[in-house]
């Protein structure tokens, strides 16, 4: 493995670590700011034949989502990259592959939205990240990294959970992490998938064995209100195991826990400590899996204040509230439309919570 | 004895649930019998629309996804490109395919996607109770068509073999119905043609079948098949719409 | 250590190319690098800018200010000035920048990038000239690193190496004389 740090986009590591990471089956639909990330798939396949790469341009998300969960049947791993817009165009296929069982990747590249919006960083796809959605009672497990050492960590490890939970995955990114060029030392190749036809349930040919059958179509209630509590059994399994988070200056007994996500939660980290120079007991909470939410993170921290700092209008607040023993004692600081506070602004925000 | 006539062998003996009458179930059974013919059965992938048919998974003894409403020329893209060597077969019907899957059938084609599509044109919405297709014939009855299709709310019928015939990574395309049974014969070799090529590795290859609905069309089973040659011909032309490889093959035989 | 840069100037003058290969030698000399590129709407002549951290650990990539800054013309100046840190320094191409900064800082250094370029045979390599120039305030990063990581950034141009080195050399060697 080559530990020499390389300088690096955000879009091209992460593309590149899922390469390495044995995906070599792309679909996607340009769109800004995830557009490096197929362009990155083209160039290789062009460039670097023996990947055997696989890159279509699709019609839509619609489709490229579409194509993902056939790949994904097929017993190979795949993914593809959007941001807002795209995504939920694709929310019908994500609510189908978690119904269907398919281990497909997503990475979401958040920008500001409603609608077409902009092309900066954003945080306001959290609910429907975090909430399935689209339709039906279902989860995809969600992971947010903060640097770019960490999501070319996560994009590998991604096709790993999806694989051991038979569900899809979102890489949750946003226009930050996506255009940032930092140092990473690039994982390796893995060498942790089984062949196709090894896989849950995939569908090679019945050869040698039963037929493989995938559908996510009722045959009556009873059927269905047990299929359905199948999912939520592995729902309840992925919440069980798969709760991230980090934590900093929090053996310090801390007044004032700030709770942040993604490449944000860096900014805020540097505000914490500014507010820290300047005399306050603060420390910080980040969670890494956005679904499950690491409520668990949160206990025995009563009496102190959160604040949570967001770039929404208040999303990740909600869980953070549900975490907590008094929902009073949770504040927020949030930015919308692309604009992204200092370390400087937050720790002015620091500095205004009433310690109690 | 001998044996005249059996069932397929990938059939499970499940029965079907479709109607009296229905095309689906011999449609369906065409492909099976056409599986066992070229031994297919280790290999074929079928992957089923919204419709009546995808209620029937059961009936056959190969692997199979039960897409998405219109996503499955999508998602055979995936599958076809991750496993090459597999028979992927993209069963679609008239609502799935030309209402809600416009987008993935005609991108499909024109990227040359190497499966097969069978493409099941009943003229009407069977499963969800006789609502409007694009392909309901002008002036047809339809639960939201009441006194029948009119051009100024709804536009003309789509004639699918005819469309993507038009583009160069279709390969073949022909039309054919399964009203009689000579013309099940003839819808049995375009299926088996079409799985041919594609197991050559030929491009698009393209299969419109024109059903019989009799409870869509609230009709006899027997009305229903007389209805397919004194109605749905008329604007849904038999025979080959384009054959590539015929052509392919003649040049080749020109030039030696 | 820890220090904050910002660059800005008008599309097509290099600045993020002079930002990126700033960076590819930072981390061969060890240091943690975070390079936030902020482009305008327009895809020529709008406005660009980005921010660089340099430091031992890893650090958030928006900078609250900056201890070096570099502006290619007026409106850049006008638009990031107020991120200035007190004790920093400002590097103004004096060519284009008539007016005053409004903010306090330690140092200003007024350099005629454009005229070097010119001077050079080639007005584009302004960026070099001034990536030669702002290699004075970072101390750690050694001025053979960022020569070598010149070259790579111009590997697909080779004709174009030798002057974009001689462009790096004369923005260095008139920083070893200036105050």
């Amino acid at each position: 493995m080559s530990k020499e740090a390389v300088f690096m986009q955000g879009n091209q590591a992460m593309a590149e670590a899922a390469i390495r990471g044995g995906c070599k089956m792309f679909f996607g639909y340009p769109i800004t700011p995830s557009s490096e990330v197929p362009e990155y798939y083209a160039r290789v396949m062009v460039e670097r034949p023996e990947e055997n790469i696989t890159y279509i341009q699709a019609e839509t998300e619609c489709s490229a989502f579409n194509m993902i969960a056939g790949a994904a049947a097929a017993g190979h791993r795949s993914m593809t990259a959007t941001a807002g817009p795209g995504f939920s165009l694709g929310q019908e296929a994500m609510s189908y592959m978690s119904a269907a069982g398919l281990p497909g990747v997503v990475v979401q590249i958040m920008r500001p939205g409603p609608a077409d919006g902009e092309i900066l960083p954003a945080q306001g796809d959290y609910f429907q990240i975090t909430r399935g959605g689209g339709h039906g009672d279902y989860y995809t497990l969600a992971l947010a990294p903060w640097s770019i050492q960490e999501l070319v960590e996560i994009m590998q490890e991604s096709f790993v959970l999806a694989e051991k939970y038979n569900n899809p995955v979102v890489v949750v990114s946003d226009a930050m992490l996506a255009k940032l060029r930092e140092s990473v030392v690039l994982p390796d190749y893995t060498d942790n998938e089984a062949a196709p036809e090894e896989k849950h349930n995939t569908l090679t040919g019945a050869k040698g064995r039963k037929r493989h059958l995938i559908t996510t179509c009722g045959f009556g209630a009873v059927q269905w209100n047990q299929f359905n509590n199948d999912l939520q059994k592995k729902y309840a399994e992925i919440a069980a195991n798969e709760k991230r988070y980090e934590s900093y200056f929090m053996d310090e007994d801390p007044d004032i826990v700030v709770v942040a996500f993604g490449a944000y939660s860096r900014v805020c980290l540097s505000g914490v400590k500014m507010a820290r120079e300047a005399g306050l007991k603060v420390g910080m909470i980040r969670p890494i899996s956005l679904w499950p939410f690491p409520d668990n993170a949160f206990e025995g921290l009563d009496g102190k204040q959160f604040l949570v700092c967001e770039l929404n209008a208040g999303q990740m607040v909600q869980d953070v509230k549900l975490s907590v023993k008094n929902k009073d004692d949770v504040h927020f600081f949030g930015m919308l439309g692309g604009i992204v506070p200092t370390p400087k602004e937050i720790c002015a925000e620091i500095q205004k919570v009433e310690v109690k | 004895m001998k044996v005249v006539y059996e069932a397929p062998k990938i059939n499970t003996g499940v029965p079907t649930t479709y109607c009296g009458g229905c095309g689906h179930g011999i449609i369906n059974r065409l492909i099976a019998e056409v599986i066992d013919e070229m031994e297919l059965k280790e290999k074929a992938v079928l992957l089923w629309p919204i419709g009546c048919s995808c209620v029937n998974v059961n009936t056959m003894d190969i692997d199979q996804l039960c897409c998405l409403h219109g996503r499955g020329p999508a998602s055979g893209t995936g599958m076809k490109r991750a496993n090459p060597d597999n028979l992927v077969i993209v069963y679609q019907g008239d609502g799935d395919m030309v209402s809600e899957g416009m987008a993935e059938i005609m991108h499909a084609a024109i990227r040359g996607e190497k499966f097969t599509v069978i493409f099941v044109n009943n003229a009407i919405y069977g499963m969800t109770g006789a609502q409007m297709a694009p392909t309901t014939l002008l002036g047809q009855n339809a639960s939201t068509a009441p006194g029948g299709r009119q051009v100024i709310n709804s536009g003309y019928p789509v004639k699918m073999a005819e469309l993507l015939a038009e583009l160069p990574g279709t390969v073949y395309s022909e039309r054919v119905t399964v009203n009689t049974p000579a013309n099940i014969i003839k819808a049995k070799k375009a299926i088996k043609k079409a799985f041919e090529l594609q197991m050559k590795g030929e491009g698009m290859t393209f299969v419109e079948v024109l059903s019989m609905c009799p409870t869509g069309w609230s009709m006899s089973p027997v009305k229903a098949c007389e209805w397919v040659d004194t109605n749905m011909t008329e604007i849904f032309p038999l025979g080959v719409v384009k054959d590539e490889t015929e052509g392919l093959k003649q040049q080749e035989e020109a030039a030696k | 250590m820890k220090l904050e840069l910002l660059f800005s100037g008008i599309g097509g003058q290099g600045v993020m190319l002079l930002g990126e290969t700033l960076c590819a030698a930072a981390i061969r000399a060890g240091k943690k690098v975070t390079f936030s590129p902020f482009y305008g709407q327009e895809k020529r002549g709008g406005r660009t800018m980005c921010n660089i951290v340099v430091s031992d650990e890893m650090e958030s990539p928006i900078i609250s200010e900056a201890k070096v800054m570099l502006f290619m013309d007026e409106r850049s100046l006008q638009d990031y000035e107020y991120m200035m840190a007190e004790d920093g320094v400002m590097i103004l191409n004096s060519d284009t920048i008539d007016i005053e900064p409004t903010v306090k800082c330690a140092k200003v250094d007024r350099v005629p990038i454009y005229t070097m370029a010119q001077e050079l045979g080639n007005a584009k390599t302004m960026n070099m000239v001034a990536l030669g120039y702002v290699l004075k305030y970072l101390p750690e990063i050694d001025y053979n690193l960022v020569i070598e990581e010149v070259e790579k950034a111009f590997a697909r141009k080779a004709k174009l190496i030798p002057l974009n080195v001689k462009a790096v050399e004369t923005g260095y060697a008139a920083a070893q004389k200036a105050e």
